[in-house]
This record gives C-alpha cells, structure tokens and sequence, in this order.
C-alpha cells in the first residue's frame, strides 16, 4: 500500500474522546494516533472503558465530546449514510465472533461481498474460499457456526472481517477463551494479514502475552482515561505502578481489585 | 421508547416501499422464509383455533337461539361474527404466540450476540436486512391465514349445525349469506392487514431492543407478546368503531 493512497498520516486518529453513561464517565480526554501499517493495542482491565472506546470509533456510538478521525475524515459528525461509506473501509472482528447462527461458514463470509455490491454468486463464492484459505480454514465453508471450535470461529470471522480487503482491522478481545496454542495462531494472524494486506489495525485486550507479541504501539487505559501510550519496549520501562501491576498481574497494588477489611467496614457503614 | 418505535416503524415501512423508488429491491430468499415461518407453519393451528371457535359459536348460538325457537339464525351469527370479529382475532392471537414471540426472541438473540452490530458495521442496514423481510411477510400472511381460518371456522359451524342441531345444509347456506355482505369479509381483511403491520413493527421493535443476556431476551418477548396483543385489540376497537359506527 503506497503512502500517496491515504489522505492523512494516521490511519485512526482520536482527539479528547469523552463519554460518560448517567454520572459515570467511561471515557475521560481520551487521545492516541495509529499510523498506517501498525497495530494498536488497546489495554486496560475488565470496565476501563476499551470496548466502549473501540465502539466509538466504529460508530456504534457517539461521545459526548471530542473527535475521531478515520485516514483524515472526522467521523463523530458523519450520519449514518456517510458512516456506512467508511465502514466499508474496515473490517471488525468482534469479541464472540458474532458470526450469523443460521447461515453457513461460507454464506457469513460472503454476507459483506454479496451487500455491498453487484458481485455474481460464484465470484462471491471464489472470494470466500480465498479468504478461508487465507486463516487456515480451506474446505469448511458448509459447516454452522455451531458445528466448529471457538477459535475456528474467531478465525471465520476473521475472515468474514477482511472479506472487502479493508484498510483498517478492529479486533475486540479476539483471544479470549481461547487456549494458548489458538491464541498465538490468531495472534500470528493478524500480525501475518495485517503485513500481507498492509492494514493498520487496532485490537483491544487485556492479555499481555498477545498484546506484546503483536503490537507495534501499545495505549493503556485506566478508568477511562490513558495512562500511558508508546512502543511495547517504552510500555515495559514505563515505570506507572499501575501500569505494572497490570503487566505483571499482581494482586497487590495500586489497582483496587478488593478492599481492604478497614474500607469495606467505611462502604458499609456509609450506606 | 414509542419515538423510538416509531422511527422503527417509519423506517421500516420507508423500505418496503424503497424498491417502487428505484433502491434495491427486497430480498425475496429472506421474504419467503418469512412468509414459510410466518405463515405456512401457522397454519394448522390458525385452522385448529378457528374450527373449534366455529364449533363453540354453533353451540352456544344454538343454546340461546332455541329459547326463541329461531335456531336458523345459528348460521347468521356465525358468519356475522367470523367474518367480522373472531376470524381476524383468534388468527392474530395465534400468530402472535407463535410468531411474533419467535421473532422477538430471534432478534433478540442477534442482538445479545453482537449479530446486529456486525451487521452495522459491515455497512448493512439492520431494518432492511432483518426488519423488512419479517415484516413484509406479516403484512402478506396475516390477511392469508385469516382467510383461511375464517373459511375454517365456517366450515365448523356448518359442520356442527347440520350434524347436531340437524339444520338443512342447503338453508344454512342460504341463511348465512344473506347475513353477511361483502363489506363484512372486506373489512375483516383489512383488520388483519392493520394487525399484522401492528404485530410485526412491535415484536421487531421489542427484538432490536434488546439488552441484558438471556435474561433480556425473555422479558423483551413477553413484553412484545402483552404489547402486541393489548395494540391488536386497541386497533380492533378503534376499527370497529371507524367502520361500523361513524
């Protein structure tokens, strides 16, 4: 992919994001860049708010305030119609998969090629066995998605996510449940499509083994607001006691994962 | 939530008549699934419901009737009331149980399962792709199977009064057409028009909106099936009185 095709140096860019849901804001002032042709990592714990920051840029929801630019195009003021033209621009991998029950493998893949455009079955059908050859799943094209593994179907969607060619890869928490063997085949993957295809891509996760063995530039969110951004090796040194604690998954730390015997006694008697 | 609804409603309407407008046409794979699951499958329960109603209306009419030695006027109030109120009735309750629930909790279940997000971010508009098929295919089976339940539902009471209270079959006939006028089929149609666009926007609606797990795919069904229920029997009166009484 040549650097005269895009409109802007950042592939995704995100200026002062803030969203908050009744008293409770999930995004504070949230801002980071992802140049084209790199991976993005989005870490945090369960509830920091990286879903939610991750649907706000694929537009499932709008921010209170702040923008978001996609290759240069500021997509929080865009309606529907306008959207649904950039949407066809990126590919989502999302956290179950959200494969389709009732179709087959081959039929979720070829959905987007079918929708989009005027393509005849049989091209349709030739993109599809491409696209599975691509994650390693040549010939399941008639299987249910009830019929396959959790990591086959993470791969299916994977597939039905790259079916346009996209120039952009969401992925949301696209090893969890899986074991480590799938884990490191999905994330190969991506890393492997990603430099083939020359996408840029964002993937949202709170395993650290994947995120450091696929990102070339890593943000990390704490309660909504980000505590620190850079390359996997700036993120390692980086000495925020939070940030370590979560790299190195201790119990113990800054992180109020359980309280205290003195604060749950205060919480109690305050209510 | 009844904005809300009623943008659904709006824009799901808007495309059914998108393709008179030069968009693309409807997906007609998707239409007669629909119209399959909808209707087709619905169909000997919508016959069963109305054959026994049919049966009741006999009987009781029949009860009452003799008090005033006027038995043949059993096959006026059958027809009179088949036509015009139970055919289009019990055939909306049937589809409701059966299909608007199934619709809600379909659509519910994509939801839970990020199904209709996908399908959003693909670029593909959920009310035409999802909405519009299961809606059409109301609108199209609903006015279809009250025909048929209504024919069903006659049948019965023809059936009971010649073999039990012994009425000629011919005179029966008779009798029965001379109640009713071409209105009364008419106007039951289109009450079954009016409850299928009723019943399909509120269960897809109630689908869509799905939130909570499991949990909030059951108490979206049930509030689709109350709701569609309590709106078909508030559209029936409020027909009723439009085309009987002013």
């Amino acid at each position: 992919m040549s650097e005269t095709k895009h409109k802007s140096p950042y592939a995704v860019e995100v200026r002062g994001l803030s969203r908050s849901f009744g008293p409770r804001k999930i995004l504070a002032d949230v801002s980071f860049q992802l140049k084209h042709g790199e991976i993005l990592t989005i870490m945090g714990g369960s509830g920091c708010g990286k879903s939610t920051l991750l649907r706000h840029i694929i537009g499932s929801l709008k921010p209170d305030s702040g923008e978001i630019y996609i290759d240069g195009t500021e997509t929080t003021k865009l309606d529907d119609e306008e959207f649904s033209k950039v949407r066809k621009r990126f590919g989502m991998l999302f956290q179950t998969g959200a494969l389709f029950n009732s179709m087959t493998v081959g039929e979720n893949v070829a959905l987007p090629i079918l929708e989009s455009s005027d393509v005849a079955p049989h091209i349709a059908d030739l993109v599809v066995k491409l696209k599975l050859e691509l994650v390693g799943l040549t010939g399941f094209e008639n299987l249910k998605p009830a019929q396959i593994s959790g990591g086959m179907k993470k791969r299916v969607a994977m597939a039905r996510a790259l079916a346009l060619d996209p120039d952009l890869l969401f992925c949301d928490e696209p090893t969890s449940g899986l074991d480590p063997v799938m884990t490191s085949v999905i994330d190969t993957l991506t890393v492997d499509l990603t430099r083939k295809l020359g996408m840029s891509a964002i993937v949202v996760t709170h395993d650290m083994t994947s995120a450091f063995r696929i990102a070339t530039q890593m943000v990390f969110l704490f309660e909504g607001r980000v505590v620190a951004t850079g390359t996997p090796e700036e993120i390692k040194a980086n000495p925020n006691p939070i940030l370590q604690q979560f790299i190195n998954g201790y119990a113990d730390g800054p992180i109020p994962l359980k309280l205290s015997k003195d604060d749950y006694l205060k919480r109690l008697l305050q209510s | 939530m009844l904005l809300a609804y009623a943008q659904l409603s709006l824009q799901a309407f808007a495309s059914i008549f998108a393709p008179l407008f030069g968009q693309r046409g409807w997906r007609l794979s998707a239409l007669f699934k629909q119209m399959v699951n909808i209707g087709v499958a619905s169909m000997p329960t919508v016959a069963l419901a109305n054959f026994l109603l049919g049966i009741v209306l006999a009987m009781q009419g029949a009860g009452q009737f003799e008090k005033l030695g006027a038995t043949d006027l059993v096959a006026a109030l059958v027809t009179f009331s088949i036509l015009r109120e139970i055919g289009p009735l019990i055939t909306a309750v049937i589809v409701i149980g059966r299909s608007g629930s199934s619709i809600t909790a379909e659509l519910g279940t994509m939801k839970v399962e990020e199904e209709i997000e996908a399908l959003d971010v693909m670029g593909i508009d959920p009310v035409k792709y999802l909405v519009v098929p299961r809606l059409l295919a109301m609108l199209l089976m609903m006015p279809v199977l009250t025909v048929l339940g209504e024919g069903v539902g006659l049948f019965a009471g023809w059936l009971i009064s010649v073999t039990s209270l012994h009425l000629d079959p011919i005179f029966y006939i008779h009798n029965a057409t001379a109640a009713v006028e071409q209105k009364d089929l008419w106007t039951g149609l289109l009450k079954a028009l009016m409850f299928g666009g009723v019943v399909g926007t509120v269960c897809c609606f109630y689908g869509m909106q799905v939130e909570g797990g499991a949990e909030g795919v059951g108490k979206a069904t049930t509030k689709a099936v109350v709701t569609s229920l309590t709106a078909m029997l508030a559209m029936d009166a409020l027909l009723t009185t439009l085309i009987y009484f002013i």
